[in-house]
């Protein structure tokens, strides 16, 4: 028992720790789904429809059978036992079509799966692709969801002419009324164009069948593995603790990988029928079409507003291409928008029609935001619209229609009750940094000598920490499981499985604060339905807030056994847990952690009505969502000449509420603005009238490249959350969010006084060259 | 994709007629042509190699003659499919004198492809068609200077 007192370390929470999981990220010892290999493993490939829409008369598998190498091939109807690709979302009078794992009779979008080949090689696997032969009879096709909606079009499902998915609507306060009160109304149809989420490991599965054990392990690239272990056991029909679903390493996600795929079954039901292991790794172009896209809105806005820019009413018609299927969030996705569609204003009154439209297309689905970038680029290009209409500064009318610091908890037009913040903080404090004033000075002189620079600013709130369990289709909760190891290591099994989010180092911060213990001492476990207790997943910002939380209450039942041990131990009632140690009040005398971790273990004693070991779980249901808030501001500089935009300055400032480890923040704020400025300059999936993507591969579609970036300025406010006793509310989709509206308001502000009030993005130096042609023309 | 064009061959529009129906003279022609074998009166079954972008492989297709106006113009349709995707074209062939010994030819079609050839070769589409187009009537101009000088 040591009896002296060393000083307590640093307090870790709120440190820039570096990322624990880069060492074998950056050295390449980390085991990704393609670094799984197993003796007798096999490998699939997957025969793809080039057609939008077809019929399939026939296919003829007997050619490819003969190729060196091949073990079997399966189509359609070899799968038609298996239950189909689920939507997890519900909305009333929501129409769900067929999904099945291979197509049968039809196919409704270029990349549909038709059949698959298995070999013991990727190579002639491939190759004996081509030797399966398919009598298609190829039929209309629509791709363009405005199209989708016109009498007449092709029908994508046969059974619903009229290619109408769901239409929902919601409304808030008395949006006629405001509208007829208005001094002004400004309306402007505003497209946020379908994008590929390009993650850097494409998907991924490894599936193995061990008859004796009656045991399916798939190895997947997932965000979610315990629900793609409840919902593939159900394709499957098969009882869930037969099937282990293990997320190794996973490269990134950004949503496209938080959803249950035709392949996971399909691997499965492979493994199960050839007796081995086997093997299916997406292509990249494969990826490109297989994988779900994100945003496809079409926006219509209407704000209503008072002469001295008070916003009265904002009506929204959000058309949103769904593509052939509704994948497992599919429908809802939109409706996040309109939860959001107020932003930080004042607003109590809105009306949202929202018409989700099947076209022939890769389904969409949530991606970096989901729905809510979609939103704050609505919103904040409307308020930009209505400055500029009332010739307002865009700075001024956002303070002036600002929810107030006083007003929390805020109850929206929408339903949500805003959980805290000072929205004008951070715009106050972006301003400050950009010199506002004299930037707006600068800009005036530029323009006088005939250069174009830009100032774009946006503000944002967004809904993290998804969610209460009442408003997702899936749980809400998360979980978590302390163990403290007989020699005092830490053991932490989340139920949060991440692809990216750092949780190895901001859990271990958490624990190694409320335990005392070294981080090196900490090892957090995750993606291993067999190893981790039931969790829900990673999307939505929701890991620190949410399995953060119910780490830290497992920490907290784990104090309270630490201290029942050490006041057995020290002979003492009178006992206070001091950061790794149990110390009696009265004679100084103190307990480490490996000692009472030694002592429990042992058991030769036990305190009165407990346990031996140290061992704690708790799964924690949040009461609210949380809502971050901030402020970007871009500075632009468009060449007149050649329509390029360069950066001169981007300004982020987010309020995350309490920030657990500033260097994750600014990675995420960083990798946010850089994804977002894909969708503002380069990114567009775009379909061809006949339903063929003909951007399907990195050399058409862009993503920004590293020398694309600029500087990005990151700041910060701290507003806690009252939602969660870390006060944390969530950053992973923060860049996503501020960015779009931030650099689009910068370019159109660069170019107001020719008379240009919108561009829809992607921004390109074509576009913007053939607009400022056609202002000097005209 | 439209795809449209003129060319001048040097042989008078009979006798080029002729050879453009033949399925040899075809064969040797057509960029890539594996096989070309008569299925049909007016049908014929083509196996092709085809390179767009980074993208290749072998298209198993038909092309079948329709509408023939002997000696001046002939509708051509063709479908082929392979790993890399598919092609549809559809188009008219016309020739016309030049008033001397050869031949102008003018033809006009569209084209639509789908699958990998269309994801990744669109941007390289148009000029592929006319580098096949070109080779094409490259060689069947040599042919048909052969055709000339062998009478």
């Amino acid at each position: 028992m040591a009896t002296t007192t060393t000083k307590s370390p640093a307090l870790l929470v709120g440190q820039s720790l570096r990322r624990r999981e880069d060492p074998r990220l950056i050295t390449g010892t980390a085991t990704y789904v393609d670094d799984v290999k197993m003796p007798g493993m096999h490998h699939a490939c997957i025969l793809r429809s080039p057609h939008a829409a077809a019929r399939i008369r026939a296919i003829r598998t007997s050619r490819a059978l003969e190729m060196p190498g091949v073990v079997a091939v399966f189509t359609g109807e070899d799968v038609a036992h298996l239950g189909p690709v689920p939507c997890g979302a519900a909305l009333p009078g929501l129409r769900v079509p067929a999904h099945t794992v291979l197509a049968r009779d039809r196919v409704y979008y270029v990349g549909h799966p038709v059949a698959v080949v298995v070999a013991t090689d990727r190579y002639l696997a491939a190759d004996a692709l081509d030797a399966i032969e398919v009598d298609w009879e190829p039929l209309p096709a629509v791709a363009d969801p405005e199209k989708a909606l016109e009498p007449g079009s092709p029908a994508v499902h046969p059974e619903w002419p009229d290619n109408i998915a769901f239409t929902y609507k919601q409304e808030g306060g008395d949006v006629d009324k405001a509208f007829a009160e208005a001094d002004v109304v400004v309306r402007q149809r505003l497209v946020n164009q379908r994008l590929i989420p390009v993650a850097m490991e494409t998907r991924g599965v490894v599936a193995e069948w061990k008859p004796g054990d009656r045991q399916l392990t798939l190895y997947t690239s997932t965000q979610i593995p315990h629900l793609v272990r409840t919902l593939v056991a159900g394709m499957l029909k098969m009882p869930e603790n037969r099937l282990r679903v293990v997320a190794p390493e996973v490269g990134g996600g950004f949503g496209s990988k938080l959803n249950v795929y035709a392949e996971e079954a399909l691997m499965a039901f492979v493994a199960m029928k050839i007796g081995k292991p086997v093997k299916w790794i997406e292509s990249r172009r494969e990826n490109f079409v297989a994988t779900i896209h994100g945003r496809g809105h079409v926006d219509y806005y209407e704000v209503a507003a008072k002469r001295d820019g008070t916003i009265l009413g904002i009506k929204l018609k959000l058309i949103q291409d769904i593509g052939a299927y509704h994948q497992l969030l599919t429908p809802a996705i939109p409706t996040l928008s309109i939860l959001m569609m107020p932003g930080l204003y004042k607003c109590k009154n809105v009306r949202a029609d929202l018409i989700g439209v099947f076209t022939n297309c890769t389904p969409t689905d949530a991606y970096r935001g989901a729905g809510r970038p979609e939103a704050t680029y609505g919103i904040e290009r409307m308020v930009d619209i209505l400055a500029a209409e009332l010739q307002m500064d865009p700075a001024e009318i956002r303070f002036k229609n600002f929810v107030g610091s006083g007003e929390f908890p805020y109850q929206t037009a929408t339903g949500l009750s805003y959980d805290s913040g000072d929205y004008a903080a951070p715009l106050r404090k972006a301003l400050e940094t950009v010199n506002y004033e004299t930037l707006r000075e600068e800009q005036r002189k530029a323009r006088e000598s005939g250069r174009l620079i830009g100032i774009g600013i946006s503000t944002y709130g967004e809904i993290c920490a998804l969610g209460p369990s009442a408003s997702l289709p899936c749980g809400g909760w998360e979980s978590a499981t302390v163990k403290i190891e007989p020699g005092g290591q830490v053991t932490v099994l989340t139920g949060i499985s991440p692809h990216g989010q750092g949780e190895e180092t901001t859990f271990a911060q958490i624990v190694a604060d409320e335990l005392g213990v070294s981080v090196d001492d900490v090892v957090v476990l995750h993606g291993d339905t067999s190893l981790v207790q039931y969790g829900i997943g990673t999307f939505g910002s929701r890991n620190t807030a949410i399995g953060g939380t119910a780490l830290y209450f497992a920490l907290q039942d784990l104090k309270e056994k630490l201290k029942k041990f050490g006041a057995m131990l020290l002979e003492s009632d009178d006992v206070v847990w001091n950061r790794g140690r149990c110390v009696c009040m009265k004679s100084g005398k103190e307990v480490t952690l490996p000692e009472i971790a030694a002592a429990s273990y042992r058991a030769m004693k036990l305190p009165e009505n407990t346990d031996p070991g140290l061992v704690a779980t708790r799964f924690w249901e949040p009461p609210n969502f949380t809502f971050p808030f901030g402020a970007h501001i871009v500075v632009t500089e468009v060449d007149p000449e050649t329509g390029a935009v360069q950066i001169l300055r981007y300004v982020a400032v987010d309020d995350c509420g309490k920030i657990i480890n500033p260097l994750l923040v600014r990675g995420q704020i960083h990798g946010g603005v850089v994804q977002a400025l894909g969708q503002v300059f380069y990114e567009h999936a775009v379909y061809d009238e006949n339903g063929q993507l003909v951007t399907g591969e990195l050399t058409d579609y862009a993503i920004p490249k590293a020398s694309y970036v600029p500087a990005i300025e990151s700041y910060h406010t701290e507003t806690p959350s009252p939602v969660n006793p870390l006060g944390v509310k969530g950053v992973g989709e923060a860049g996503t969010i501020g960015c779009t509206p931030a650099a689009v308001n910068s370019v159109v502000d660069a170019l107001s006084h020719l008379g240009v009030r919108h561009i829809d993005m992607p921004l390109t130096p074509e576009k913007i060259w053939k607009v400022i042609q056609d202002r000097r023309t005209a | 994709m439209i795809i449209e064009g003129t060319r001048s061959v040097a042989l008078e529009p009979q006798r080029l007629y002729t050879l453009l129906q033949d399925p040899d003279t075809l064969a040797r022609c057509i960029p890539g042509c594996e096989s070309l074998v008569k299925e049909g009166d007016q049908e014929y079954r083509l196996k092709m190699k085809l390179v767009i972008a980074s993208v290749n492989g072998l298209f198993d297709g038909r092309v079948r003659i329709a509408d023939p106006s002997p000696h001046e113009s002939f509708r051509l349709i063709v479908e082929g499919s392979g790993r890399a995707g598919f092609v549809k074209g559809d188009g008219v062939i016309r020739l016309a004198s030049d008033n001397g010994a050869g031949t102008n030819v003018h033809y006009k079609g569209e084209v639509h492809v789908g699958g990998t050839i269309a994801a990744v070769g669109q941007r390289l589409l148009d000029m592929t068609a006319k580098m096949v187009i070109k080779r094409f009537f490259d060689k069947v101009s040599e042919e048909a200077v052969a055709k000339a000088s062998g009478t």
